[in-house]
Parts: structure tokens; sequence; C-alpha cells
């Protein structure tokens, strides 16, 4: 359950590639030699790992079309579970190289196979490798930080810190917790003695004024084809976030989620490992799985003991009967322009407030736009002729009708070819939404303020919000071929 | 220097190989131990400075004596170190473990080993810190990990402490109780297993084990013999290895009332830790349980809801396992179903990174079924009976997925579908249908100018699509019509194409798709019309034509009447172009059509081809070439064409040929071998010092035959002096020393029995001399006597030294190799020249310079005279042992006459100019005086004079 050797590189799509931290846990490679016998494969200097591990992800010799050792068909990069062919000296395979990237930075490790080696196997009987995956999640957001943008200065400190970090979190090769990405900004004092034991995931204890904070944030998904060969589809997921600042050393706080009446079940709920427990029938609804409408419609209720720093308590899936946008997209082709008409619905129980709400539609394989000839019933239209993109900002709120269109014409008849995608050629082509709806949610769930429960401190002040948030929101033309989304509709 | 150290250690451990070869393991670990012990040094600087030990700790001590010695070291460097430098204490635990585990050191139970283990648990035990003094505590905390971590390499070592290290941990309430807890746990695994493997064990034995009753559960200990006797592998893996493994078991009876009381407390309090600290300790504690029947799986009942529910990878992974080793008797059916809905939908969940979806997609092909069909256990993908072909309808691809998830997923999909066709008697199912439309979207993005990446995706989920359903004629037949029909708008996937081929003829032996496929690529190149070919696309055709033509079965009258279509118009811009590539190309697949079954009816066409290249071709090589392609067809056999074209056996109709450097030019792929440098893995042969001829021979015979002119030579010591150094003043004068090897084989690998074309390279391990050029030799050959090399080194401060060397040689099948040699070692009498006196100096000249050295070497007054230095130099002989030393060692550079008696006189001149002049008095003892003009050669000289010395009184 330990790792050997870890390594952090990072890449712009294989060049300049450079290796920023690296840690060999000599122990770990001990007990890894002992274990694999005859087939143990030392792990080679980080020059060769790098050329390796890039061949493997399909990065080197970015110039090349067909390299047989990177492209050969046969050869399945079986991710996470990467395999580096070493050459000599000390032939082998090193597996499983557990590899993860967000964008330049690409996280690395060896876990050990605590099984013997021939025949090998399976990932799954491994512990070493989700405690490998962890450990280099944790990592990376320590890294990148929350926003998950890496900039310069502030990687080249979290670099330099990692040395110390690993002693905490990883000393000898053995993950033991994640690093705290930020300081809790309670104020926090020592721990009294006593006869409570104090959790490990909490670094000291909370004093003043006990204040919860919950946010409810879900997000909606969709593909619309307008099409009646093709069901549209759209799907929500929930995440609600909290942070505690409560007294104690390991106080009892309960959050209940409600739904309206008939509002359908709450499905695929995960839960932070700082809840207590669990009443089972909450975690029943599937969405793989057709429930029956008797399934249990809460309230959820999750007892649990927060750390002190901000962590997400809960997630789930919905499945809400309808979408909050409905669509409808098409294109001509014309003599020589591009007739387009678009009609936006905004679902009658959304709430009609915006923070914003865009509608982006994108031009592909064809040259620059020339003429654009768009008339919007609402909002306003920018173009980007650079980029053969429309963009209607709808602006706060929908009309009293709670409906806009867009009629137009386009003709492409710039001197240069605008971007490219494989994707959306002919008349294959996309409005794509991006809105967020503050203090709502799609699936009804909300979280009421008297139903959050602290047992120990005088009463909380508890703070909740929700909001509505877009992603990957879109609405294919319904005159072209659009590509397939899920397999669960077709089959 | 501390900025100087954190470019070094980064240097190190980048590529500790090269380091090294800068320096000696040797010397760098004394270079790190000295400056740990510096007072001077930072302790950030210190904590960087553990870092090699920490990572190669098994490069710098390559023995287990040097490895106590440095742990030794560390140990004195940890007790001078203040309380309060927690980090740098911190490392230098972690080092010490990582020393001692390394070099054995610790499975020998050595002192050191057995010192530091006492420091460890009395630290773990010093709870001096209770009231917050949280630095202090990190030190406590990393004692534990360093038990932990010896525990885990030594198994058993801790077993007698168990009690102790419970207790511990059930008394400690602030944060470190995980550390205990993982302490503890391990340490109980261990002892448990340990007991399982003695036959005579028993419940007794294990309530002593933890009531810390040492005695009696060191009787069992102590009948079991020590592990090491047993596989050391087998105590360090993993229990739990799904319906294949086998569990040791211990035979307690159902009352294990200690046991159980030990697990429900580490279970209750298990909310307690990290989420990777819970996951390794539930794992820990299944080990336990499925090693003691005696206590129910149940003991893990309460903590199962939380778990199931949970968001953390490590801990339903831990689930997983646990599901593994107790099946029913833990989960019920549905507790079995709802599991793997839920890995369903957590391989897909919008929330969750790719590589953990990867992964739980990894575990529902090797899911721990409560009553598994068949052994899955080899490692094999294999579907649970739960996985319907609607739940898995969740995971089909599409094509907004990555690649590695499109593949996985069609992975899984193809093995659902697989199933269910063959229980759906042939009726063509929905499913399938899907796949393979998903395949042709992805199809789709290619030719529409997909990326690299789509364009490996695609070719791989063509295969993968093709080993699943190659018996499924239908879509097989559209996926060729498909693919032709890609290759003639993209020829540059012909590399992609012919791959693609390869993979399904070798590893689908029961489909034909392979060859139907190159037919079909046949047909569609002698489609097109040649005329619109660009070069490009016709190098690309023909690369695929000469694939084509590998295949026996396949006729190859298109082919033929293709390429002379290509070549036909007369003169064509082909032929005129003269590009060799291309031409290349087209006697590539002249080349195979040569050796093809068909080539009887091929002849006349064939030849027409050959003849024309030869005529008309603008490249004179590609010409030779085809006349010599032509010649060999029109006279040889084909069974003896075959033969000499071929050279190597046709397998399953397509014929395989060795690389060999005569055929090259048609053979482009097989290059890379024949042009890559490759490695040995050992040295193949070194450097052997050859006794070397006496270099003095010519000074003393010289005097000899020129006995007269001694008088007009110099006989005042200036004067002698003076013209001695006038020499110097010509550049390069006496600047070098000749040593003489032989380069002498020391691997008996046969592959290296004839080496040709060696260049030797040397690389310098100081400054102290000038680079050396390399040096070539040509041969070396088993049975023949070792060829002589000679270096010349040009010192810069005759000091003994270290070379590097490494060579590059040809084998006889022509392939190119480096090899390693070892290390050549200077010793300082190496470096010793004679008196490069003026060639017409006798004797008494000499002497006269001797003299002259040695006063002003005495009176400090020399060139530099601060460099100057006597010194005395004494030790016992035996009677005649001083003449046979001076014989021995001294003769090439003897000043004064063998046969003078009371006082030897010897000068060493060491390039570029150094002086080291004896005068040897005989006695007991007998006096070295000695004198030098570079003080720094004495340390040097007096370590010679040790050895000569102390060899001549042994012998």
């Amino acid at each position: 359950m330990s790792v050997r050797a870890l390594w952090i590189i990072s890449h712009e799509k294989g060049d300049n590639v450079s290796v920023r931290f690296t840690r060999r846990f000599a122990t770990v490679e001990h007990r890894a030699k002992i274990l694999a016998g005859s087939s143990y494969v030392a792990v080679p200097e980080d020059s060769s790992v790098l050329q390796l591990l890039l061949t493997e992800m399909g990065l080197s010799d970015s110039d090349k079309c067909y390299v047989a050792l990177r492209d050969d068909c046969l050869h399945r990069q079986r991710s996470p579970a990467l395999e580096l062919r070493v050459d000599s000296p000390g032939k082998g395979i090193l597996w499983p190289v557990l590899a993860i990237s967000h964008g330049p930075l690409t996280l690395v490790c060896l876990p050990i196979v605590d099984a013997p080696a021939e025949p090998r196997p399976p990932l799954a009987s491994l512990l070493s490798v989700s405690q490998g995956l962890t450990l280099l999640a944790g990592l990376q957001t320590f890294l990148l930080g929350s926003g998950g943008k890496p900039d310069n200065e502030g990687l080249a400190s979290r670099l330099a810190m990692l040395p110390s970090v690993l002693l905490q979190v990883c000393p000898l090769g053995t993950p033991l917790d994640v690093p705290l990405s930020g300081a809790p900004a309670t104020s926090t004092v020592p721990t009294p003695a006593g006869n409570q034991k104090q959790p490990a995931w909490k670094t000291g204890l909370h004093r003043g004024r006990a204040v919860v904070n919950v946010a409810l944030k879900e997000t909606v998904r969709s593909m619309q084809y307008g099409n009646r060969s093709r069901q549209d589809l759209w799907d929500v997921y929930g995440t609600v976030t909290c942070k505690c600042e409560v007294e104690g050393m390991l106080p009892n706080v309960t959050m209940t989620l409600t739904l309206p009446p008939n509002g359908s079940p709450l499905q695929d709920i995960l839960v932070h490992p700082c809840v207590t427990s669990l009443d089972s029938c909450i975690l029943t609804a599937s969405s793989v799985d057709n429930c029956d409408g008797s399934a249990f419609s809460g309230p959820y209720k999750f007892p649990f003991s927060p750390p002190l720093e901000p962590f997400r308590l809960c997630s789930y899936t919905s499945q809400v009967p309808v979408p909050p946008i409905l669509g409808s997209y098409q294109l001509r082709e014309e003599e020589n322009h591009l007739h387009m008409s678009v009609n936006l619905k905004l679902h009658e129980s959304v709430k009609n407030s915006f923070e914003y709400c865009e509608a982006h539609l994108p031009f592909f394989n064809r040259d620059q736009m020339g003429v654009v000839d768009v008339k919007v019933s609402s909002g306003q239209m920018d173009v980007s002729k650079e980029k053969n993109l429309l963009v209607w900002a709808l602006g706060q709120k929908f009309p009293k009708s709670r409906e806009v269109t867009m009629e137009g014409k386009i003709s492409f008849s710039g001197a240069t070819l605008g971007p490219t995608d494989p994707l959306c050629t002919e008349l294959t082509a996309y409005i794509k939404l991006y809105f967020k709806v503050p203090d709502m949610t799609l699936s009804g769930c909300c979280v009421d303020q008297h139903s959050v429960q602290v047992y120990s401190s005088a009463k909380p002040r508890i703070i909740t919000s929700r909001e509505l948030q877009s992603k990957e929101y879109f609405i294919w033309n319904s005159t072209g071929t659009a590509p397939v989304s899920s397999g669960q509709m077709m089959l | 220097m501390a900025a100087n150290w954190a470019e070094r250690i980064s240097a190190f451990s980048r590529s500790p190989s090269v380091f090294l070869s800068r320096t000696t393991a040797e010397a760098f670990l004394a270079e790190l131990l000295r400056e740990l012990r510096d007072d001077r040094a930072s302790y950030s600087v210190k904590v960087l400075l553990l870092s090699p030990l920490c990572e190669h700790p098994t490069l710098l001590c390559p023995s287990d004596s040097v490895g106590e010695e440095t742990a030794l070291e560390l140990m004195s460097v940890l007790d001078q170190c203040p309380p309060k430098s927690v980090q740098f204490r911190c490392h230098l635990l972690l080092a010490l473990t990582t020393v001692l585990v390394c070099t054995a050191c610790m499975s020998v139970r050595s002192c050191v080993s057995q010192d530091f283990l006492d420091l460890l648990l009395q630290m773990a035990q010093d709870t001096g810190d209770l009231h917050g003094d949280g630095a202090l505590r990190s030190l406590r905390a990393t004692a534990c990990d360093c038990l932990r971590e010896l525990e885990a390499c030594s198994p058993g070592l801790l077993s007698q402490r168990l009690e102790l290290l419970g207790g511990l941990r059930q008394r400690e309430t602030s944060r470190l109780h995980q550390a205990y807890a993982g302490l503890h746990t391990l340490v109980l695994r261990n002892a448990v297993y340990r007991l399982t493997q003695d036959t005579g064990a028993g419940a007794e034995h294990l309530k002593a084990l933890l009531e810390g009753n040492t005695s009696v559960a060191w009787e069992a200990e102590l009948d079991s013999g020590p592990m090491s006797d047993k596989d050391p592998s087998a105590i360090l893996s993993s229990l739990i290895l799904g319906p294949m493994g086998t569990v040791p078991t211990l035979q307690t009876g159902p009352d294990c009332k200690e046991l159980r009381s030990v697990l429900s407390s580490l279970l209750e309090e298990s909310y307690l830790l990290t989420p990777l600290c819970q996951a390794a300790l539930l794992h820990r504690l299944t080990e336990v349980v499925a090693m003691v029947p005696g206590v129910p799986p149940a003991v893990f009942r309460a903590q199962l809801l939380r778990l199931l529910g949970t968001s953390e990878v490590c801990l339903l992974h831990a689930t997983l396992l646990l599901k593994c080793a107790f099946t029913d008797s833990l989960f019920s059916a549905e507790d079995e179903a709802f599991i793997l809905q839920r890995l369903v939908v957590l391989s897909q969940h919008p929330l969750l990174g790719t590589p953990e979806k990867l992964f739980y997609m990894d575990c529902l092909l090797h899911f721990p079924e409560n009553r598994p069909i068949g052994c899955g256990g080899d490692g094999d993908e294999t579907l649970p009976v739960l996985l319907t072909p609607r739940l898995a309808s969740a995971l089909a691809p599409t094509v907004f997925n990555d690649g590695a998830t499109a593949l996985a997923r069609l992975n899984l999909l193809s093995l659902v579908y697989l199933e269910e066709a063959e229980e759906g008697e042939g009726e063509e199912s929905r499913g399938l249908a899907y796949l393979y439309e998903h395949l042709t979207s992805l199809l789709r993005v290619v030719a529409n100018g997909g990326s690299r990446e789509i364009v490996v995706t695609f070719f791989r989920a063509a295969f993968l699509f093709l080993f699943s359903f190659c018996h499924v004629e239908s879509y097989c037949r559209s996926l060729t019509e498909e693919l032709c029909k890609l290759y003639l708008r993209h020829t540059h996937l012909a590399p992609h194409i012919v791959n693609l081929a390869d993979r399904a003829q070798d590893k689908l032996a029961e489909s034909d798709w392979a060859v139907g496929f190159l037919r079909a690529l046949q047909g569609v190149i002698a489609d097109a019309p040649p005329a619109r070919l660009t070069p490009r696309e016709l190098s690309w055709h023909l690369k695929t034509l000469a694939r084509v033509a590998e295949e026996g079965e396949i006729h190859q009258h298109s082919t033929v009447s293709f390429l002379s279509s290509v070549i036909a118009p007369s003169p064509s811009s082909l032929c005129t172009s003269g590009d060799w590539r291309l031409g290349n190309g087209l006697l590539g697949v002249c080349r195979r059509l040569l050796v093809h079954p068909s080539l009887d009816s091929l002849l006349l066409p064939l030849a027409d081809i050959l003849l024309h290249l030869t005529c008309h071709y603008g490249d004179t090589d590609i010409q030779d070439h085809a006349r010599l392609y032509y010649t060999l067809l029109t006279t040889l056999s084909q069974e003896k064409l075959a033969g000499v074209l071929a050279q190597g056996s046709a397998e399953g109709g397509r014929q395989v040929t060795k690389r060999s450097l005569s055929c090259i030019m048609a053979e482009s792929e097989g290059l890379a071998s024949a042009l890559t440098i490759h490695q040995t893995e050992k040295s193949i042969f070194g450097l052997i010092e050859a006794r070397s001829e006496p270099p003095q021979g010519e000074t003393q015979t010289e005097e000899v035959s020129d006995p007269h002119q001694n008088d007009t030579l110099p006989t005042e010591a200036n004067a002698a002096l003076e013209e001695y150094r006038a020499q110097f003043l010509v550049p390069g004068f006496a600047s070098e020393i000749t040593l003489n090897y032989r380069l002498t084989r020391i691997d008996s690998d046969s592959h290296f029995d004839q080496l040709f074309s060696i260049r030797l390279h040397f690389g310098l391990t100081d400054d102290h001399y000038e680079e050396l050029g390399d040096i070539s030799v040509p041969s070396l050959v088993r049975g023949r006597p070792p060829p002589e090399v000679r270096l010349r080194l040009k010192p810069r401060r005759p000091y003994p030294t270290t070379l590097h060397a490494s060579a590059i040689f040809t084998t006889e099948d022509g392939l190119s190799w480096l090899t390693v040699l070892p290390h050549i070692h200077v010793a300082f009498r190496q470096v010793f020249a004679p008196l490069p006196a003026p060639p017409a100096w006798g004797n008494s000249s000499r002497r006269c310079l001797f003299e002259g050295l040695w006063d002003e070497m005495g009176a400090e007054s020399g060139e530099d005279p601060a460099d100057c230095v006597t010194s005395l130099f004494c030790c016992r002989l035996k009677e005649g042992a001083l003449t046979d030393l001076v014989e021995k060692h001294f003769l090439p550079y003897l000043i004064s006459d063998l046969s003078e008696e009371e006082e030897v006189k010897v000068l060493f001149f060491l390039p570029p100019r150094s002086h080291v002049l004896l005068k040897i008095k005989p006695g007991d003892p007998v006096h070295f005086n000695v004198a030098v003009d570079n003080w720094q050669l004495l340390r040097h000289l007096n370590s010679y004079l040790l050895t000569i010395t102390s060899s001549q009184e042994d012998t």
C-alpha cells in the first residue's frame, strides 16, 4: 500500500518537457524487489522514465504521424495504469504506472504490487492503486489550487514546499493523507487534553461564534437534437458544499435535504467520509437503474462531524422531467449564404432571473465570416469574425413570453479559413448555452435553514444558498447529422 | 557552498549514474557526511543532503559494512542535533530507516539497527509533548512512521511489542493516534501471519501475543524458526487475492475475545482516520479476520453503510477487497447488486476524474462476485453475471469520450455483447449495431481530419472490434470498405492501415479478415488513376502494396500492372524525377514480388518493369539495384531466388525476412536496429595494465656507451640546474607519461567473440589531467593475443586518478554497441618518470643536478619556494631488504650507483615539473630523507613508501 516513486512533470503537448519534482522511496523499492523476485524491474533514471512515459501517453515525437512503439493498434493504453517498457539494462515492464494530467502538469506514481508478479494481478486487487490515485489527486489539488489554473510562480513555490509536505502526507512512500490545499480560515486553538480523540483529519479546534454555511449547486447538461428520431437528453447533478465553524472536538451536525412533493428522488448519492452514518434507503436510487415510483424521496438526513476546512458533504444526480431551456436550431445552406433560425424557450418552472445567459454559435470548417445579417428578438449579438463565432448575450431576463428568437443570414466570404473541427462538418453544428440562475435548483432540492442541527454549542448562524448552472448544454442543428452522445438512449 | 549543494543534489537525483561517473560513490558519501557534521551548514541544506541517502541508499552504501558505518555516522549526527531542529531530525530518522533497511543491516539485526530500533521505540513512547508542543509531536509521528516501515520491511520485527503499541494507541488522544493505529494494525497482521505458519500455534498463543505475554508467544515464534527460511515475499503479499488466492489460517476455536476486542476498538475509531489510513487499516484487518476463522466477518458490518456511500476511491476499493475476502458471509445478494450498480454509476460520474472512472471500470471487469463462476484469478477480464446489457449501456462509448475512456468502454461493451450474442443464438443485437456505428463515427472524425490522438484511438478501436466480432461477416466486410475509402482519402494513414492488417493477422488466427482487407486495398489502389497521384500518395501506395505482396494467397497481377502504369508513360515524370525514395519504394514492391509464390506468372511483366527501371530511372543507385534484381530474376530459379532474397522462413503465408546489411536498400524498416547503437548489459572488456618494459633503459645504456663526454658536461650544480631548466622552455617538454595496457576480454558471451573497429573513449574524474583523445583498436578476437593500448596522460598535477572508459564497437552481424569498461585506476607510482636530463649528460652531471635540486629544496629556495619541503620517512627493513627494494622499485630512477652502499639517491620526475628526491640511508631503522618541490605530493609519497616497504617486510 505504498508507492515506489513519484514524479511531477510539466509539458506542453509533449514539448518543453521537464521533470519538476521527483522522489524515490528506497524502502518501498526494497520491498518491491523482494515481492517481485526474479521478475523485478528496477525504476530507471528520470530521463528514461520521462521518455517512456511520453511514448506511453502518446506524446512523444509529436511531429511524426506514426511511431510503432507509440501507436501500435494492439497496444491499448490501459489508463490509469500505464506500462513502461524499460529497455536494457534491466529489461522488463514497469507496471502499474499511474498518471493523472491537468493542463501542462502530469503527476505520476508507481505503486507497489503486493501480489505475486506472475501472472500479472488485476489492478482491482491492489489497494496501492487507489491509494496512489488519491495521493496524486490530492497533490494535484494542492499544486494547482482550487481554481485548477496553474500560475508559474504559485506552482514553483508549492513545488518547493513538497518535501516538507511529503514528510507529513507520504513519509517513506506510504500515503497517509492528502495535503491541505489552503489553511483553514477559522481561528483554531491547539487541542486540549481530554478523553475524546481528535480526528486525524482535523487540524485544530474552532473557537468563536458557530457558523454553518451550506451551498447547494446544481449543474445541468443537455443534448437537444430537435429531431423525432432522436430523443433529447438532459441530466442534473448537484453538490452540497459545507463550511462549518463549530466548537468541539467532534461536534455532531445534521443537515437535511428535502424535495418538493412529487419531486423525483435523488440518485447516486455519494457522501464525504465525515458522514457518520447513513440510512440505507438514501443510497438505493440509481441513475442506471429504472427505479420504481415508490422509491424513497426524502427527507435525506446526513449526520456528520465536520472538518475545519470547506468540504463537499455529498453529491447526487437527479432526473428532472424537462430541460430548463428548450431550444431549436435550424440551418439551411442557401446559394451563397447560410440561413439560420433559432428559438429558445425558458421553461415556466425556472426562475426568470439569470446571473448570466449566453448562447454561443460557432461555425467550423468554413471560410471566415463575411456579411452577418442577424436579427434577435431580445438580447445583444456579438460577432467575432476571426473566430467564426456568434455570441448572443441574453442578459438577466427572458422577455415575458419566455421565448427568444434569432433569424438571419451569414455569408462565409472571408479570405482565410476559419477554425476547423473534425466533428462539425457540413451542417453538423451546435449552439452552446452558458447560464447561471441564482437561488434555485432544477430538482427542487433544498436545504432548509431550520433543518441544520448542531448538537453542541449555542445556536449557530446558518447560511444556505443554491444555484443552477449549465455545463455542456448543446442544441444541435436539426437539419444536420448530430453525433450520438449517450449509448443509454440508443440501446 | 549552500547553493552549490542544492545544484549538486539535484544533479545527483536527476541522474545518479552520470553524477557518480564524475566522482565516486565513496567520495560523495564522505562529502555528504562531512557536511552533515559541519556545524556551519544550515539545517535546510542538511535536509537536502539527506535526500540522496533516502532515495539511492544502495548506490551510496554498496556494502552492508558501509551501510552500517553510515548509519553510525547518522546516529551520531542525530545525537548532536539540537532538539529544536525538528524537521531535520525527522528527515534524519527517515534516512536512517532507509539506510538500515536497504543495506540488510536491519535483516541481520546488527547492533546499530538494534540501537536505532530502541531509540525509535523510546521516542514513540515519549509523550512529554502532551501539552501542545506540536513540533515534538511531529517527531513522534515520524518515529511511528519509521517503526511501521521497519515492520513492513522486516515483518515480525515488533511482534513482541504488540501490547505496548496497542496501549500507546488507546491512550493517545491527539491526532497522533492515527500513526499508532497504522503501526499497531500492521504489527498485529504480521504477528498473526507468523502464528499461522506455525502448526502448533493456537488460541492461547494469540492471546499471549495480544497481552504482551511474550514468553509464551515466543515459544511459538521460536518453533516456527526464522522467517528467512521461507519465501520472504509471502508475508509481504496481500492475502486478499480473489477466488484463486489461499489464505493461511490460525485455528483458534470460536472464542477469541481478546482479538475481537482489539478489532472492534480499531474499527470503532477508524472513522477518526483519514480516508487513506482508513483504507489501509480496513485492508489489514480484513487480512487478520481472513486468517482467523474464529472471528466472524460480521465485525465489519457496522462500517459497511458508511463505506458503501463513500465518495472516496480508496475507501470503496477497500470495501471491494472486503467483499473479495468474505463474499456472502458479509455481503448479501442485494448488497452485491447495489455495489455493482455503484461501480457502473461511478465509472461515468460527472464529478470524477478520468483516471478514477477508468479504475472503477477495471473494478467492474474484476468484480469480486459472491459466487464466481469459473476462475478469474489469472488476471483475465470477466463480466460479472449481474452486469446486464441494460446496465452496461450507461457505459457505451461516444465520440465525446477521450481516447482511453472510449477504448475502455468499447472493450467492456464488446464483452457484454459477445456474451449476449452467444446466448441470443446469432440474432444480431442492437448493441453490436451501436458499437459498429460508434466505430464508423470515429472513422468519420478521422476522415474529417481528426487529431493524431483520434487516429490512433480509431485504429485501436477497430482492432478491438475485430478482435471480438471478426466472425460477424457483415460488419467486417463493411469495415473493410470503409477503411479502403478512408485510405484513399488519407493515404498517409498507410502505416496505421498496415499495422492493423499485421495485428489482425497475428491475433485473429481463425479469421482471414486481414488477407481480405489487404486484397481490397490492392484493388482500390490499382483502380485509382495513377496520373493523378502525388509523389507522396504514390510512396504510401507503394508501402501498402509491398505489404500486400507479402501475402502468398493474394494474386499480384494488379500490383504489377499498377507498377507498370506508374512508370509506363515514357518518358514518365517519375523516372525522370529520379526520386530515390520513390525508386526505393518501387524496388521494395519488386523485391517482395521476386519471392512471391506466383512469381512464374508475373515473370514477364516484372522483368519489364525492372528493365525499364534499369534503363530509364534517373537515379544510379536505383538503376543498379534494378539491374541486380533483373539479373537475379532472369538467371536464377525461383527456389534459389527465394534463398538469396528471403533468408528466412515463410510464416503463416507471410514471408518473414531477416535483416541483413546487404538488403538495406529494400528494407528500410529494418534499418533502425542497424543504425542504433545498442548498449551491452555488462562490461565486455577492460584495460589491464601490462608489465611495462623498463622506461629508463635508454639513459643508462647511453651513459655506458659514452663515458668520455663526461668532462665537457656541467659538473657544477648551478650550471647543471640552469641547463636542465632550459629544456623546459620548449613547450610540451617531458609533459607526458605513457601507460601500457592490454585490451582484455572479461565477459564470456559468445555473441561478442569477434569485435571490430573498437573506439575507446576516456573520461576524467578530476581536473588533474588534460582531456584524453579517443583511441582506435582494429579488432578484438577470441583466441588471439589481446591488443596493446597505450594511454598518453598529460598531467596538470601529478596525482593518482581514476579514468572512466567506454567503447563503441561493431560485432560480426554489423550491429554497433556501446559498452562501459571498468574504471582505470592510475596509481601514484605510474606517474613517475625518469629524470629528463639532456641526452648527452653522464652520471656525474645527473648527480650534480640532484645535489643542486636537493640544496635548493632544503633551503626552500626552489622555483616556488613555498612548495618545497623536506621530510623524513623511517622504517625497519630486514637485512638485504633495502637492496631488493631498490632493485625492484627504484632502479629506473636511481641517481647513485647500485654499488654505493652508504647512501642511495633516487629521483622521481613527475610531469609536468615536479621532483621527488630520496636519500636513503641504510641502518636500523632505514632513513628515507625526502625532498619535494611540491608539498602536496608528500601524502601520496608517504602511502607509496608505506606500501612498498611493508610489502618488502612481508617477503
